[in-house]
């Protein structure tokens, strides 16, 4: 149970292509009865050490009591089924970010379509000698 | 009921296409746009000169060549081209152009465009009349 950064939600695909850009959202809500400072963090767990982390291009910002604040990421899918752990911090009267909660979403591996052709066209044709 | 403006509409625009006059000796470089996703694969692109009718495309001239397209993990609109050579085995006069990907099977089709490459034929050399314009002493 979180303190006072409470992580409500992971929105992330749930299977990407190796080598694509997932992008996630984590949804924190603020359950203090002040507005507080709140940071976002997170790291993939698919079997490489250290976990490698998520970016989180702007991943503070101060949050209305009650209030629920969207933090976007992003990652490169790696070519196996990887568990996205996201992390909470609040930041205290101690100039220090705190520890709060942790939520965690599986994004699977999506299998590459077989190859195929939508339309051809002819563009130009000219002569060349 | 009051008068109104019709609202802003967009018909078919049609781009007549120009032809091209090659002869044998010449080279028609073909570029095609084609669309794909999925896996990579090497695959024939193939364009014809022909005539088309009621029974099909009668190629006269073709030309292939292998394209290699990646990995495309979303639809992916690409361009590539393909070079027939115009030889003495097609006679003078107007005939259509299509392309395909793939083989006798193929993966996709282009529509037909009709009576845009003229072939003109260069004769022997001949002489069609003489006439004497002047003459002096020299």
């Amino acid at each position: 149970m979180a303190l006072y950064a409470d992580i409500i939600e992971i929105a992330a695909p749930s299977e990407a292509q190796a080598g694509s850009r997932v992008d996630i959202t984590v949804r924190i809500r603020n359950t203090h009865s002040a507005p507080i400072g709140i940071m976002a963090g997170g790291a993939l767990e698919y079997g490489v050490s250290p976990w490698p982390g998520i970016t989180f291009p702007s991943s503070s910002a101060n949050v209305n009591a009650g209030a629920t604040y969207s933090f976007t990421g992003y990652f490169t899918m790696p070519d196996k089924k990887v568990t996205i752990h996201a992390y909470s911090y609040w930041y205290g009267a101690d100039s220090s970010w705190h520890f709060d909660d942790e939520m965690t979403k599986v994004v699977n591996l999506a299998e590459v379509v077989a190859s195929q052709f939508g339309s051809i066209e002819i563009v130009s044709y000219e002569r060349r000698l | 009921m009051g008068a109104v403006f019709i609202p802003s509409e967009f018909g078919l625009v049609f781009v007549p296409l120009a032809n091209v006059q090659v002869k044998a000796g010449d080279k028609l470089r073909i570029t095609c746009r084609y669309t794909h996703r999925g896996k990579a694969e090497s695959v024939p692109l193939y364009a014809a000169i022909g005539n088309s009718g009621w029974a099909g495309f009668d190629e006269v001239l073709n030309a292939s060549k292998t394209i290699n397209v990646p990995e495309d993990a979303v639809w992916q609109t690409r361009d590539d081209y393909v070079d027939i050579t115009i030889t003495t085995a097609i006679s003078a006069g107007l005939y259509d152009l299509y392309a395909k990907i793939g083989g006798t099977i193929p993966k996709v089709i282009s529509p037909t465009l009709h009576d845009v490459v003229e072939v003109l034929v260069t004769g022997n050399s001949e002489f069609g009349e003489i006439t004497i314009n002047s003459y002096a002493k020299v």
